[in-house]
C-alpha cells in the first residue's frame, strides 16, 4: 500500500463573487521511502497541495489517505497530533523560533511529543550533527546562515520521527551552491533513515536531485517520471 | 502510532515559560515601556491607597484616641434619652478591671446644664472624668490649647467660696469670653431634683477636637460632678482602651459575657435596661461609612487607573502577536497545541505583568518611605489643621502603606492586565496556519 495516496482532490478558494481554482483533480500515489520533487510554475499549485497532504488546509473535495488514515476526516485536534507523529515540516524561510537555540529548536517538537528529556537532547544533537552542525548549536537563528538555518529545520522535521516530511520550497532563499548542499544532505538522510520527502522547487539544480519529480500546470498533473537523481554522496 | 511516549501536559510547560519570558525581550525598548507605564500607574495607585490609609489612620485615631476609645459600655436608657439616672455602679468597674486583661477603662459621668459669667450665659454639657484612668485610654486631657490642665481643687474665690477647676471647649471659651483664671458658674437639676450650682475656676482650653465638645464642653473631676449632681452611685460611661486593637472583637466579647455574670451577681433596676458595650464602629458610624467608602474609592481608582495603564500593554500584546503570525503558524504546522500557544501569549503578559508589579511595589514602597510616617506637611497651607467628616485633622498628610494593599494593587493589576491580554491571545486561537504562512 503506497504511504500517501492522493484520491481527485480538488481546491477552489472563493475572492469575493471570482472563485479560483488551485487544485483540480489531483491523483497521486507515493511509495514510502521516495524522493519526490513538485515542480511547476508559480501559482500552479504547489503550496496548495504540500499545505493538503500536511492537513493545514482541507481540499474543495477528494480524499488524502496518509499511512492507511484519511485525514480530511481528522478533527483538529487529532490532525494537530497527527501532524506532531507523522509529519516533518521544512518552509522556504524564517522555520525556526528566533528565541530558542538550534539545538533548542531541534527539540522543540519532541517535548511536544512528549519525549523524555534525555532522549530528545541525544536526538538533537545527533541530528545536527549529521546536518553539520554540531559547532553551532547553541546559537540562535540570527546567528545563522540562511543555509545553516535551513539545515536546522531539516534536522527538527527528522529528529521527531516522523514517516513523512514536507519541505516547500526550502531552497528559494538559497544561492544554488546553498541549495544543492541542503538538497544532498535532504537525500542522504532520506536514504539512511527511509524517510518520505516531497518538495517543491522552481530550481532546474535542485530537481535534478530527485528520484521522482511531479510536475503541475494550473492546477493538475501534467508529468510524473521517475529519474536518475544526481548526487554528489558523501562518504558518511 | 508514536503517540504512545505522549507525556503529560505539565511537561511542555517549562519550555513554554522559557520561550514566553524571552519573547518579552525581544522588543526590549517596547517591553520597557509596557512595563514602565504598568508600574507607574500601580505607582499611582500605590501612592494613593498609602494616602487614603494613612487619613484612614488619622481618622480612627482621632475617632478612638482623642475621645472615644476603642469600646464604650453604657446602660440602654442612657444611649437611647441619655437618662441621668441610667448608671452603672462603681462595683462593676471594679470587677471588669480585674476579670479582663489587656484593657484600660475609665468612667464618666454627664449632664446638661447652664454656664453663666457675669456677661452672659449658655447651655453647656458637663463631662467629668478620672484624669488618671482617662489618660491610660484617651489623650483628650493632653489636647491642652492654653492654661495648665489641673482638675482638682482650686483656690477659694475672691468672696471665700470653694471652687474646682474646669477644662473647656475652645469655642465655647470664645464665645463666653473666657480664659484661663475666669470663673464660671455652672446650674444644673441634680439628681435629688434640686436646683445645684457651683462656683468655677477655668485651668485650660482645649484644641478643637470634636464640634460638640468644642461649642458646649465643660470637663470636670467626677468628685466635683458628685458634688454638683448628688449622683454618686455609678457612672454614665465606660470608655475602654483594647491594648491589642486586632483583638477588639473578642474583647467585645468577653466583655459582654462579663456584663452578664455582674448582672446575674447584683442585679441592675429595670429602668435603666441592659448595659450594651460598642465599639468604635458602632459608636461613629460616620466614621466607619466613611471608611468603607473610602476602601471603594480607592478601589475604583486603582481600578481606572490601572485598566488606563494596560492599556499599553493591549497595545504591547496585539503587535507581539501580529508581527508572529508567521512564527505561530509555523508552530501550529509542526504541532503545536493552540491552548499551549494560547497559554504562552497569556504567560508573556503574566511576565510583564510580574516584573511591572515588582517594579511598582519597589518604586511606590519607596517613595512612601522617603515621606516617612510624618507625611506630607501641609501646614504651609492649612495651618489650623482641616475638618473632615465632624472630626478634626492636624495639618498632615500621612502616607501608611499596609502590605495587604501592595498585595491588593499588585493582584488587581495582573488581573486586569492579564484581561486584556485575552483578546491578544484569543488571536491566536483563531489563527489557520496556512494562511498564517502566507
Ligand atoms: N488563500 C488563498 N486565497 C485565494 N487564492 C489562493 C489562496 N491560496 C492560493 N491561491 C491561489 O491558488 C493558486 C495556487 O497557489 P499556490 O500558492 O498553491 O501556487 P504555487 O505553485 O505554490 O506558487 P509559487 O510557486 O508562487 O509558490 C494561485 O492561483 C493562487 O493565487
Ligand atoms: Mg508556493
Amino acid at each position: 500500500m503506497a504511504l500517501l495516496s492522493l484520491h481527485g482532490i480538488g481546491k477552489r478558494y472563493r475572492q469575493g463573487e471570482v472563485e479560483v481554482s488551485a487544485l483540480q483533480g489531483i491523483d497521486l500515489e507515493i511509495e514510502e521511502g521516495e524522493f519526490v520533487a513538485l515542480v511547476g510554475p508559480s501559482g500552479s499549485g504547489k503550496t496548495t497541495l504540500l499545505n493538503i497532504v500536511g492537513g493545514l488546509d482541507a481540499p474543495s473535495e477528494g480524499r488524502t489517505e496518509l499511512n492507511g488514515t484519511d485525514i480530511t476526516t481528522l478533527k483538529e485536534a487529532r490532525l494537530s497530533d497527527f501532524r506532531l507523529f507523522q509529519l516533518g515540516f521544512i518552509f522556504q524561510a524564517y522555520n525556526l523560533v528566533p528565541v530558542l537555540s538550534a539545538l533548542e529548536n531541534v527539540e522543540l517538537v519532541m517535548v511536544m511529543q512528549g519525549r523524555p528529556a534525555e532522549d530528545r537532547r541525544r536526538r538533537a544533537q545527533h541530528y545536527l550533527d549529521l546536518v553539520g552542525l554540531d559547532k553551532v548549536m547553541h546559537r540562535r537563528p540570527s546567528a545563522l546562515s540562511g543555509g545553516q538555518q535551513q539545515r536546522v529545520a531539516v534536522a527538527r522535521a527528522l529528529a521527531a520521527g516522523p514517516r513523512l516530511v514536507l519541505a516547500d520550497e526550502p531552497t528559494a532563499n538559497l544561492d544554488s551552491e546553498n541549495a544543492t548542499a541542503l538538497l544532498d544532505i535532504m537525500h542522504r538522510l532520506a536514504r539512511k533513515q527511509k524517510t518520505t520527502f516531497i518538495f517543491s522547487t522552481h530550481d532546474q539544480r535542485v530537481m535534478e536531485r530527485a528520484e521522482r519529480i511531479v510536475t503541475l500546470r494550473d492546477g493538475k498533473i501534467v508529468d510524473d517520471r521517475r529519474v536518475e537523481a544526481r548526487h554528489h554522496e558523501h562518504a558518511d | 502510532m508514536q503517540q504512545s511516549h505522549a507525556a503529560s501536559p505539565a511537561s511542555r510547560l517549562p519550555i513554554l515559560v522559557f520561550i514566553a519570558w524571552r519573547n518579552i525581550w525581544r522588543s526590549p525598548v517596547r517591553s520597557i515601556l509596557t512595563i514602565s507605564a504598568l508600574a507607574s500607574g500601580l505607582v499611582m495607585v500605590i501612592l494613593y491607597a498609602a494616602m487614603m490609609e494613612g487619613m484612614i489612620r488619622q481618622m480612627v485615631h482621632q475617632a478612638t484616641a482623642i475621645s472615644v476609645g476603642h469600646l464604650q459600655v453604657h446602660r440602654q436608657a442612657y444611649i437611647d434619652d441619655q437618662d441621668l439616672y441610667a448608671t452603672l455602679p462603681w462595683s462593676y468597674l471594679d470587677k471588669i478591671r480585674q476579670d479582663i486583661p489587656g484593657i484600660q477603662v475609665a468612667p464618666r459621668l454627664y449632664a446638661s446644664g447652664l454656664a453663666s459669667t457675669a456677661e452672659t450665659s449658655t447651655g453647656v454639657l458637663i463631662k467629668a472624668v478620672d484624669p488618671r484612668r482617662e489618660a491610660e485610654v484617651t489623650q483628650m486631657l493632653e489636647q491642652v490649647r492654653s492654661g495648665t490642665l489641673e482638675l482638682g481643687r482650686a483656690s477659694d474665690s475672691k468672696e471665700g467660696l470653694p471652687r474646682y477647676n474646669l477644662v473647656i471647649g475652645a469655642q465655647l471659651a470664645k464665645n463666653m469670653n473666657l480664659a484661663p483664671g475666669s470663673e464660671l458658674i455652672l446650674v444644673t437639676q441634680a439628681a435629688d431634683g434640686s436646683v445645684g450650682n457651683a462656683l468655677y475656676r477655668i485651668a485650660a482650653v482645649l484644641k478643637p477636637l470634636e464640634p460638640n465638645f468644642d461649642r458646649m464642653g465643660v470637663l470636670m473631676l467626677i468628685e466635683a460632678y458628685q458634688k454638683l449632681m448628688y449622683l454618686d452611685d455609678g457612672f454614665h460611661e465606660l470608655a475602654i482602651h483594647v491594648d491589642d486593637i486586632t483583638r477588639l472583637e473578642a474583647v467585645q466579647a468577653e466583655l459582654d459575657a462579663e456584663l452578664k455574670r455582674l448582672m446575674a451577681a447584683q442585679p441592675l433596676d429595670e429602668l435603666g435596661g441592659k448595659p450594651v458595650v460598642r465599639n468604635w464602629r458602632q459608636l461613629t458610624p460616620m466614621v466607619a461609612d466613611m471608611l468603607e467608602m473610602s476602601k471603594m474609592i480607592t478601589f475604583v481608582v486603582g481600578f481606572i487607573v490601572i485598566s488606563l495603564a494596560s492599556m499599553g500593554m493591549l497595545n504591547t500584546m496585539l503587535m507581539a502577536v501580529h508581527e508572529r503570525t508567521h512564527e505561530f503558524g509555523i508552530l501550529l504546522a509542526i504541532g503545536m497545541k493552540r491552548r499551549w500557544l494560547l497559554l504562552m501569549v497569556l504567560l508573556e503578559s503574566l511576565f510583564l505583568a510580574l516584573v511591572s508589579a515588582l517594579a511598582g511595589v519597589a518604586l511606590g514602597a519607596g517613595v512612601v518611605s522617603l515621606f516617612g510616617e510624618r507625611g506630607i506637611d501641609l501646614s504651609g497651607t492649612l495651618p489650623d489643621g482641616y475638618d473632615w467628616g465632624g472630626l478634626v485633622f492636624e495639618p498632615y498628610l500621612q502616607l501608611h502603606l499596609a502590605p495587604a494593599d501592595l498585595l491588593n494593587a499588585s493582584l488587581l493589576m495582573i488581573v486586569i492586565t492579564l484581561l486584556a491580554a485575552l483578546m491578544p491571545a484569543w488571536r491566536t486561537v483563531r489563527l489557520k496556519p496556512a494562511e498564517a504562512m502566507r
